[in-house]
This record gives structure tokens, sequence and C-alpha cells, in this order.
């Protein structure tokens, strides 16, 4: 009798040897990453490490020079429609339209993701009641505080609920009550098995739900690894030994 | 799909923004006030007209004159209409969300182009209501007020292309207004220097909108004006995606 065993899963993001310039500089440099789904990756670095340029590469709203990208094993540039319904992306300043409300909001982001009539309605329904927008719902978006903006960013990156979760900073601008549940949402997401990459500056915040860590340094990844509970010392002192004393990074 | 969702949201954004109801308020009244002025001159020279066996009616001296003025507010109403569509999605930081929803540059475009003709042509509607209203007292020539229309219609959307164009390419939508504005007056009138010089150049001529749209106004429905407002639109559009596919491969 012979068993079979199914194959492993592929990743839920792949990136290898991913290079890109921005503004006449290397932005990224041979970046080659791997998430698996349901884990959540902290991206580290100073200012111009190359963090949002990686994350934009991801969620699709920037082509790499070079390198592959992969989400679910599927070449992510040759198939830029999968981050239609893959990949949920919530920039370093959440982007709104200023004229619209929080509902109008979510239904065009859910409508450009493709979900539509009744999907549509429940998936809007389930992201403001999990994320406490209610009280908002009939608020333009242009009268929001920043605190509440980015509230709506991430319910616009979760409502077509993505394999993918990408968040830029997404802590920026909330209170320690809201940043709790950010990071409570994080970890929900992933126990669901929504892959979730997430660029900050707060060591504490990778500590606090990062499966894994990779950090970066003029483009180039310097360090990736898993984060323990409890190793904040242990990461801050390998973050500042980065920042100060980088390896050499490869011409791009 | 995503071309009609992005119709959608920039249907919903253009009739959020006071500025498009401001415009189709003072318009239509504008309009509706010539409108009265138009009939209150066909009524008084009435008694005239009716010496002359084939004078002209109803439709010569109100309907079609009251689309030529409709033609002339469009120069300015256009461009003001047009200037956010892409030009503002790019200042609010909204574009790369609409690149990253995997939404290809064509469909951004076109979802655009639909939202704006979905405001224009009901403005083309208001403005033909107002001589229909009389169709039942009055001898209306419903040829020569069908091609007309058709005329207007195609200048609308020529001159909505044209500024989406213009909006793809500014950084900001003052700028892509006034560049829609001086574009669309450019192309109405390249042909009038060498009229003005005595040179009846076919070629300038045919590269000038007022060409194409006078005969249409005049009745005379021709494919090759139609022709001419196919290309000027699919020309612009396609300038459109192309801009936008640049900008999205270079970030």
């Amino acid at each position: 009798m012979t068993s079979i065993i199914p194959p492993d899963p592929p990743p839920a993001l792949q990136l290898d040897h991913v290079a890109r310039r921005r503004a006449g500089r290397v932005a990224v440099r041979d970046l080659s990453l791997s998430l698996p789904r349901g884990q959540v990756l902290g991206l580290l670095g100073v200012n111009g490490a190359g963090k949002s340029t990686t994350l934009s590469m991801i969620a699709g709203a920037l082509r790499p020079d070079r390198g592959v990208i992969k989400l679910n094993g599927e070449d992510f540039l040759e198939h830029p429609e999968l981050a239609r319904t893959c990949i949920g992306w919530l920039p370093e300043r959440a982007p709104l339209w200023p004229e619209l409300t929080v509902t109008e909001h979510l239904d065009a982001h859910a409508r450009i993701r493709g979900l539509n009539g009744a999907a549509l309605r429940a998936a809007r329904s389930a992201i403001i009641e999990r994320l406490e927008l209610q009280p908002l719902a009939r608020r333009l978006a242009g009268v929001l505080s920043q605190g509440q903006r980015q509230r709506l960013g991430l319910a616009c990156a979760l409502v077509h609920r993505p394999a993918l979760l990408v968040l830029d900073e997404p802590a920026n601008a909330l209170d320690p009550v809201q940043v709790a549940a950010l990071r409570s949402l994080i970890r929900e997401q992933a126990a669901a098995g929504t892959a979730v990459i997430l660029s900050t500056h707060v060591l504490a915040e990778v500590t606090a739900v990062c499966d894994r860590v990779a950090i970066l340094h003029e483009g180039a990844l310097q360090h990736e690894g898993t984060v323990e509970a409890g190793d904040h010392a242990a990461l801050e002192r390998r973050f500042f030994e980065i920042a100060m004393n980088p390896r050499p990074a490869q011409a791009a | 799909m995503s071309t009609w969702a992005v119709t959608r949201l920039e249907w919903r954004r253009l009739l959020v923004r006071p500025l498009g109801w401001l415009l189709a308020a003072l318009t239509l009244a504008w309009l509706g006030w010539n409108f009265t002025v138009l009939l209150g001159s066909f009524l008084a020279g009435q008694v005239q007209r009716a010496a002359l066996p084939d004078g002209p009616g109803f439709t010569d001296l109100v309907a079609v004159p009251l689309l030529g003025q409709l033609a002339q507010l469009a120069f300015l109403v256009v461009p003001l209409l047009t200037m956010s569509a892409i030009a503002g999605e790019r200042r609010n930081g909204t574009l790369p969300l609409l690149f990253a929803a995997g939404v290809p540059a064509s469909r951004i475009v076109l979802g655009k182009y639909l939202a704006l003709l979905g405001w224009l042509l009901p403005w083309l509607a208001l403005t033909l209501a107002m001589p229909l209203t009389l169709a039942h007292a009055t001898d209306l020539d419903w040829g020569k007020l069908a091609a007309a229309a058709i005329g207007l219609a195609l200048m609308l959307a020529a001159l909505a292309a044209l500024g989406l164009a213009c909006s793809s390419f500014a950084s900001h939508p003052a700028i892509a207004a006034a560049a829609a504005l001086i574009l669309g007056l450019a192309l109405w009138s390249v042909n009038l220097g060498a009229q003005m010089a005595g040179i009846d150049g076919g070629a300038i001529n045919w590269l000038a909108m007022s060409t194409h749209v006078q005969p249409l106004l005049r009745g005379l429905v021709s494919s090759a004006d139609i022709l001419w407002f196919a290309l000027l639109i699919s020309l612009s559009l396609a300038l459109a995606t192309r801009h936008l596919s640049t900008e999205r491969e270079r970030g």
C-alpha cells in the first residue's frame, strides 16, 4: 500500500532576487524572502532602508526592475490580476477620497476587488463591526482624525478577506488602545491563515505580533529570523548592530 | 467588472462634489434663460416668416442655436469636470491603490471616461428637453435635431476624452483644466488663422473640430465626421492609458 503525502503548499509570498531603483538610487537590492500562510513577518529598518518600496512591490503598486514575486506559487508579475483578490494593502498614509463616506470607501474597495451584491454587503458589515467603525459609517473621510483614517485604511485593506495582508506602519497615529486592538487583529488574521507582512519602526511591535523578522538596510536584507517571545533586547541589539555597522551590500 | 467598479466610484465622486451640481445648476439656468429669449424672438418674427415658403422654423431658430450655446459652455464645463479624474487621484495618493488592486490602466481610464459621459449626456439631454417640451405645439425637424444632438454628444465625448488625457498627464487638477481648455479651444479654431489668411487648407480644416461639428448642427451626418471624433476619442484615451501604464512602471 502506498501512502500519498500531499505536497507542502507553496508559501503565500515569495520574493526571489527582487531589485528596484527609485529616484536614481537603488531602493531594494537582490531581496529574497518567503512568507508561509498564517505567519506574520515584521520588516524593520531605518528610514530609507527600502521597506516601503518593498511593500509597494509586494502590493502590486510598483513593478520590480528585476526578480520574481510569487503569490501562492504563482508569478505575480505575470498575473498582476492576482493582486485584486489576494492582497490587502495599507500604505504608510492611508490614501482616501475625502469626499466619500466610510461606507462608500468600503463599498468602492470591495467592488474593485470583485465583490458585489449580498457578498459586498456582508463583507462591509463584518469589517465595520470588527473595526468598530459604526459611529463613523456615514462620516466623510475628509473630516476623520488621523487615527480614524488609519482604521478606515485598514478596513479597506481587509474588506475582501485577502490571503496576504501588507501593512506599512499600520500603528501610525493610533492611540495605545487602538494599537492593542490592531495587534489583536493582526494575530486573529494570522490565526485564520492570512499571511501578514508589516513594516514598522517600533521594535516592540515586532516582538508583540510577529513570528519572524527581516531587517533591511540600504535596500538589502541584513537579517532574517524567528522572533522569540520576550526577545526584545536581543532584537534591539541586532537592529542597532545592523543600523550602525551593516554588511557591505552587493551592487544591484 | 473592474471597469464598472471604477465607473461607479468616479460617478459617486462626481455626484458628491459640489462642483458638478454647481456647474449643472449655473449652465442649465443660463441655457433656460437663453431658451426663453430665443423663443421670444422666434414668436416675435413668426408673422414675417409665414410669408416665406421655406423659411427657417423652430428647430433652426431655437433648438439648434440653444445646442450651439451648450457647445460653447462645454469648452469650460468639461475641463472643470475632468480635471480631478486622474490628477485628483494622484494628489490624494489613491492612484497607487487602483494600481495595487490589479486594475489595468486601460480599465481605470475607460471606467472614469464612462462616468464622465454619465454626467455629460444627461446634461445634454436636459438641454434638449427644453425645445422638446414644445414638440407638440411646433413643427420640429426631427432629423435635423437628431443630427445636432449626435454632433453635440460626439463633441462632449471628444472633449471629455481630451480632458481625461490632460488629467492623466497633469500633477495638479488646475493644470489639467487649463491644458484641456487651451487644447479644446485650439482644436476648435486651428483652421481660423488659415481662413483669415485666405488659405483654404484642406488638412488644417480637417484637423479643426468646428469643421466636423458645424455640418452636424446643420443636420448633415457624415461618416467622415463621426470617424474624426472616434479617432480623437481613441487617441486621447490611448494617450491617457499609456501615461498611466508608464507611471505604474516607474512608480
